[in-house]
């Protein structure tokens, strides 16, 4: 008996221990985003404001803002999305629905490989399909970069997503005489809608602090840029400049800008927690 | 569903809408990160001006070249003037048009009262890896007002290609047949010692950080960081310190009409020895992938306000400015830029 309370003091006192460590490893690994947050906020709140948000860059001496850097961020995101997500999703159906096919096997492999190819190679692939030809840098070649990027996450989640639907509910509405087409697009999808969204979202949190893919691309832009054919500019791309430059205050504006960069990407991804918890349908 | 696939629409009219209109005239141009506040000062100004915007990202001189050359961008912006065989590359004939001067000076990381000071040979000596010690002998004898301590050299160079390295090593090639058969002159080249720093930032960075590091650097990246700067003996024989004055001593000497000419090691008694031009790079036959006329008459009037009223910005951000020979050898470059057989400026 008293073998038996001592076994269980020593069992209760393993489990502590291995609460604890595992407890203090989860923080530890907590502590470096935390003192980028810091870091970021303490450094870059000071230089945000109205004035910084709304105006065009200056030259070095005079406080000028970001405008176009966010306005350039949003606008290759948007673009860069048009041409990822429809892709995408037709390729997450296809490799999903027709998984025994030797053709899909192959491009669901492939898309893995894509994942792993780096970012400035896809740059470089992008300067040398559209910016050479077209003899101009673009915000369409940046977009073009970031969406190559956006694909394997889009198709992996979409695939993923979709094998949760359960079977029998595509059975039940084949089984009703719904085309297999109808079936897709009005059962499957809605049913896996959650998490495809959430997919698309943290690709494009993902792509948007990408800095390398988009320096001999969409370039650089000190002014506004509305036009698909012309240099733009984006936060990474401005961070880049100004923290690499030897003036001071756009150092700060770096900082600035980061914070600006993470308040973006943090504000995507609490969407995206919103919507998975939201829409997701449970069987 | 529907609702997305109109969004998606009308976005798409939109952009192909805005591109219709854009319309105004605009210049893109690439290379030198060493001119960048310049450029970036200059092109503000001419915006507010005339309402030509001009665009130019400091992507380094190696890239501006390729860019140029490329004809992706309408100039290049280089440290480093293009040699024969790097312009026979080019689709047509490239012109040099030099925009203003700037120095690469020597900073260094050392616990001392006053102003080091560097002979050529004692360069070679610490780039080539032969002095090691700060209280070196051949140190010593030059610098008899220091008390200088028995520390290591850490030498930095760059990492990256850079118009400062090749502005750099085309000064030890001079002065030094060693460095020229060892190691040469080239935007990169391998080092014989020493560690790399990225960009002029980092050169500057890891001197600042690391006690007994000596560094080149752009004047500006010395001097924004109040880093000290030693003075350097020129071919004369005169210890000179990096100044503006002194820069632009340095280019009065016999500069050729292309002006593709390295100003380093100058014959000038009063000049810095480690000077250098930086040239913006552009086609002199301006009519190609279609462009217009009346680009091409902008282009010109824009590089002409550069080389001449715009040289006034060059001192707050401590360029020094074209001297008055380099202005007119520019002036004549600028005039021999045409479109259709036909000179743009007269």
């Amino acid at each position: 008996m008293n073998d038996m309370v001592k076994k269980l003091k020593l069992r209760q006192i393993q489990d502590k221990l291995f609460t604890a460590i595992i407890g203090i490893f989860s923080i530890a690994m907590l502590l470096p985003l935390f003192f980028i947050l810091f870091y970021i906020i303490k450094n870059g709140a000071a230089a945000i404001n109205w004035h910084f948000i709304t105006s065009l860059p200056k030259p070095v001496g005079q406080t000028g803002g970001i405008s176009n850097a966010i306005v350039g961020t949003i606008e290759l995101i948007g673009i860069a999305s048009l041409i990822a997500i429809p892709l995408a999703l037709f390729t997450g159906i296809y490799i999903k629905e027709f998984e025994k096919n030797k053709l899909a096997a192959a491009v669901s492999s492939l898309t893995d490989l894509l994942q792993g190819v780096p970012s400035i190679v896809i740059g470089i692939v992008c300067y040398l399909w559209i910016v050479l030809p077209l003899k101009s840098f673009s915000l369409l070649s940046g977009a073009v970069a970031l969406a190559i990027m956006m694909l394997p996450m889009i198709i992996k989640s979409t695939y993923h997503s979709l094998r949760l639907v359960p079977e029998s509910l595509k059975e039940a509405s084949l089984a009703l005489g719904t085309p297999y087409y109808r079936t897709v697009i009005k059962v499957m999808l809605p049913a896996a809608a959650s998490g495809i969204l959430t997919g698309i979202i943290l690709s494009v949190s993902r792509v948007a602090g990408e800095t390398a893919p988009l320096l001999f691309t969409a370039f650089g832009n000190p002014f506004m840029n509305f036009s698909i054919d012309k240099p733009v500019n984006s936060l990474p791309l401005l961070i880049f400049n100004y923290a690499t430059s030897p003036f001071s205050d756009w150092q700060k504006q770096a900082w600035g800008a980061s914070l600006i960069l993470i308040i973006m990407i943090s504000v995507l991804n609490i969407i995206s927690k919103f919507m998975e918890h939201k829409w997701k349908t449970t069987y | 569903m529907n609702k997305v696939l109109k969004g998606v629409f009308i976005l798409a009219l939109l952009l192909i809408y805005t591109t219709g209109f854009a319309k105004s005239i605009s210049f893109v141009g690439a290379g030198s990160t060493f001119a960048y506040p310049l450029y970036s000062k200059m092109f503000n100004v001419y915006h507010n001006k005339t309402g030509i915007k001009v665009n130019y990202q400091a992507v380094g001189s190696g890239a501006g070249q390729r860019q140029i050359i490329a004809r992706a961008i309408d100039f290049g912006a280089s440290d480093a003037f293009m040699s024969d065989a790097q312009m026979s590359k080019a689709p047509a004939k490239l012109l040099h048009i030099p925009i203003a001067l700037g120095a690469v000076v020597m900073t260094y990381n050392l616990n001392i009262k006053g102003k080091l000071r560097l002979t050529p040979a004692i360069i070679t000596g610490i780039y080539l890896g032969k002095i090691k010690k700060w209280n070196d002998k051949q140190i010593k004898s030059v610098n008899p007002h220091l008390n200088l301590p028995a520390e290591n050299i850490v030498v930095v160079h760059r990492s990256d290609g850079s118009g400062t390295t090749f502005i750099f090593t085309d000064y030890l090639s001079k002065v030094s047949k060693q460095w020229r058969k060892k190691v040469g002159r080239d935007t990169s080249v391998g080092w014989p010692v020493g560690i790399g720093g990225k960009g002029n930032a980092g050169v500057a960075g890891l001197v600042k950080q690391i006690p007994g590091a000596i560094g080149y650097v752009e004047l500006i990246y010395a001097s924004s960081n109040n880093m000290p700067m030693a003075y350097l003996q020129n071919s004369y024989g005169n210890f000179i310190y990096p100044s503006l004055d002194s820069v632009t001593a340095a280019a009065n000497t016999k500069i050729p009409d292309d002006t593709r000419v390295s100003l380093t090691d100058t014959p000038a008694p009063t000049g810095y020895p480690i000077a250098g031009m930086t040239w913006l790079l552009v086609y002199q036959q301006q009519h190609y992938l279609g462009r217009s006329k009346a680009k091409a008459e902008a282009f010109a009037k824009l590089i002409w306000w550069m080389t001449h009223d715009a040289q006034r910005y060059t001192k707050p951000l401590e360029y020094s400015p074209l001297p008055k020979n380099v202005v007119k050898l520019a002036e004549n470059i600028l005039k021999s830029m045409t479109y259709d057989g036909k000179a743009i400026i007269r």
